[in-house]
């Protein structure tokens, strides 16, 4: 497992009489190599269990293992700079996650902060750019001169140009176009399918990570309403609307179709050109009057 | 769908033009400019959307409307003002700004404040102000989180307190700038609702800036912007039939209407549904 959670609940300001309890007794296990997708209402706990990913907070109860590191509420943390390359934590906000002058400095400063050479992290840092599909003249750009979506790249390029073996992102795509969006995604799913590296993502559009996710964890009010691959939550989605989520897209209209022919344990198809495919090879099971009735018409 | 934005079109036609851009340039540095000689006219009560690729100059080309930066070239004329120094105050009272993260248009330590913050900005009658108050939260179904602070407010609620700031000092033009992108689904289409009965009511010129293939579609009018230029000015019906123009502007078809192109591909031929019950009826009956 590249993170399990046992037992762990989270409180802000502890022992003071404005605690607030931000995550409760949650159990959970994140497969090495693997992408999940994190949904929940606004206030469920999303950021609060982000941030235990990589030790910026800490449980206040319970276990937290990030690969091979161990924190253990009440107990004295281990030391957690190397935790922190291996686990890069890309924030909702760009523009709050960008200091330097330039997009060069901003990208080499990880590398060097963790003790790469000059040179090396320069090389880190182009190669991340290409990843991101960011021209390399926007190296010696301010990156506040840069647009929103640019700005985003930038700041997951900076993350990524630490060689992270698990990815955190809050709201990757949210400002960037319907194609960079695209584009972001399908460099997640290759930075795991091809380099091993373990993906995790909150996201309010899950009809884009759905396609690609193995596996799914909402949360609702602090605690994990929901726990399983995708194929479970395109089973029975209403747990998503228990939990304050509209329904994605993808997911109405395979349901609507899943329950047309009753196809229970059949692989969900949650992109219109795989559930085009599915009706079409239905439709050839069964007599289909609306096509030959429009195939008569032309 | 596109004879209906059609008749909208013509109907907006005939109403005053109130936003006109004449050859307009812009760029930060005069040797690579950002978008060059852009001419266009807006009529009052018109929906537009202003689309194009991240970093194409979308943002940056509402900010000129009301000087928040400068233009380089051309004229503009917003309500029958000249774009000037001395006309900059009355053309910032006629535009409302809303943005994508409303955590920075907050300044009030409650929602009250907040609201009469801008209130008080116009020298407005105290008696004035508390009208304004109660119709506008009213209006945004948030009079109810009248003493709240912004920390306990849902991302969507946060974005209708911005809304009403913004229409209480009853602009008639509102630009939104992706101001649903950091939205849940469910939020969304709440925003989506409240444009929709802003349209009706006629008062409002709406300026959206935004990649979201719903809310573009909901608009009469969509701008868009490619290679510092505008590359159409069509309806959403239009837009989506054009793929060479989704391509330019990195967008993508609505999923009913990606769905319906699928099922032409493989020999089903159907109108883009328009819901997944619809879909199931048409092809099954």
């Amino acid at each position: 497992m590249a993170i399990e959670l046992q037992q762990v609940s989270y409180i802000y300001s502890d022992r003071s009489l404005w605690k607030q309890t931000a995550l409760h007794n949650i159990d959970l296990s994140i497969p090495q190599g693997s992408i999940v997708g994190i949904a929940g209402a606004t206030g469920s706990g999303k950021s609060t269990l982000l941030q235990l990913f990589n030790g910026i907070l800490k449980p206040t109860e319970g276990t937290v293992k990030v690969l091979d590191v161990t924190l253990q509420a009440g107990e004295k943390s281990p030391k957690l700079l190397a935790l922190r390359r291996r686990v890069g934590l890309v924030f909702q906000f760009p523009e709050q996650q960008m200091f330097e002058e330039t997009v060069e400095k901003d990208l080499c400063f990880g590398p060097l902060n963790f003790g790469m050479s000059l040179e090396e992290a320069k090389e880190r840092a182009r190669k991340a750019m290409v990843d991101m599909g960011l021209d390399l003249s926007l190296l010696e750009r301010n990156p506040f001169r840069l647009s929103g979506g640019q700005m985003r790249k930038a700041a997951i390029a900076s993350v990524l140009a630490m060689d992270p073996e698990i990815v955190v992102l809050d709201e990757p795509t949210a400002t960037l176009d319907p194609v960079s969006r695209a584009e972001l995604i399908s460099l997640l799913e290759r930075l795991c399918r091809e380099q091993g590296r373990t993906i995790i993502i909150v996201t309010h559009r899950m009809d884009e990570l759905l396609p690609i996710a193995d596996r799914w964890i909402v949360l609702k009010e602090g605690q994990a309403a929901f726990q399983g691959s995708t194929q479970e939550l395109a089973s029975d989605p209403s747990i998503l609307e228990r939990c304050g989520i509209a329904i994605p897209q993808s997911l109405r209209y395979w349901r609507a179709v899943a329950d047309r022919f009753r196809l229970e344990g059949e692989v969900p198809r949650l992109t219109p050109k795989a559930l085009a495919e599915f009706i079409a090879s239905l439709s050839s099971d069964i007599s289909h009057p609306e096509i030959e009735k429009r195939d008569n018409h032309e | 769908m596109i004879e209906t934005n059609r008749l909208q079109n013509l109907e907006a036609s005939e109403q005053p033009a109130v936003i006109t851009l004449s050859g307009v340039s812009f760029g930060y540095d005069p040797k690579q400019p950002i978008f060059q000689d852009i001419s266009l006219t807006i009529a009052q009560g018109q929906w537009v959307s202003l689309v194009g690729a991240n970093g194409c100059g979308k943002s940056t080309l509402v900010k000129l409307l009301n000087a928040l930066l400068p233009k380089s070239d051309g004229e503009i004329v917003v309500c029958g003002l000249q774009l000037n120094e001395e006309n900059i105050g009355s053309i910032r009272q006629n535009i409302g700004m809303v943005f994508q993260n409303p955590d920075n248009q907050f300044i009030g330590a409650t929602v009250e404040e907040d609201i009469l913050f801008g209130l008080e900005g116009l020298c407005l009658e105290p008696i004035e102000m508390g009208h304004r108050l109660q119709v506008y939260t009213d209006k945004l179904g948030i009079a109810h989180l009248l003493d709240k602070h912004p920390g306990e407010l849902s991302g969507g609620q946060k974005q209708r307190v911005a809304i009403a700031s913004i229409l209480a000092m009853e602009p008639g033009i509102v630009i939104f700038d992706e101001a649903s992108s950091m939205l849940d689904e469910g939020s969304r289409n709440e925003l989506l609702d409240i444009l929709q009965r802003m349209r009706a009511e006629g008062k409002y010129t709406i300026l959206m800036i935004t990649h979201d293939a719903d809310e573009i579609l909901a608009s009469d009018r969509v701008l868009a912007l490619y290679g510092g230029g505008l590359a159409a000015d069509m309806t959403p019906a239009e837009l989506f039939s054009n793929d060479d123009l989704l391509d330019k502007c990195n967008l993508r078809m609505p999923f009913s209407w990606q769905l319906a192109r699928e099922l032409q591909k493989v020999g089903i031929n159907t109108d883009v549904p328009a819901s997944e019950k619809e879909l199931i009826e048409k092809l099954w009956p």
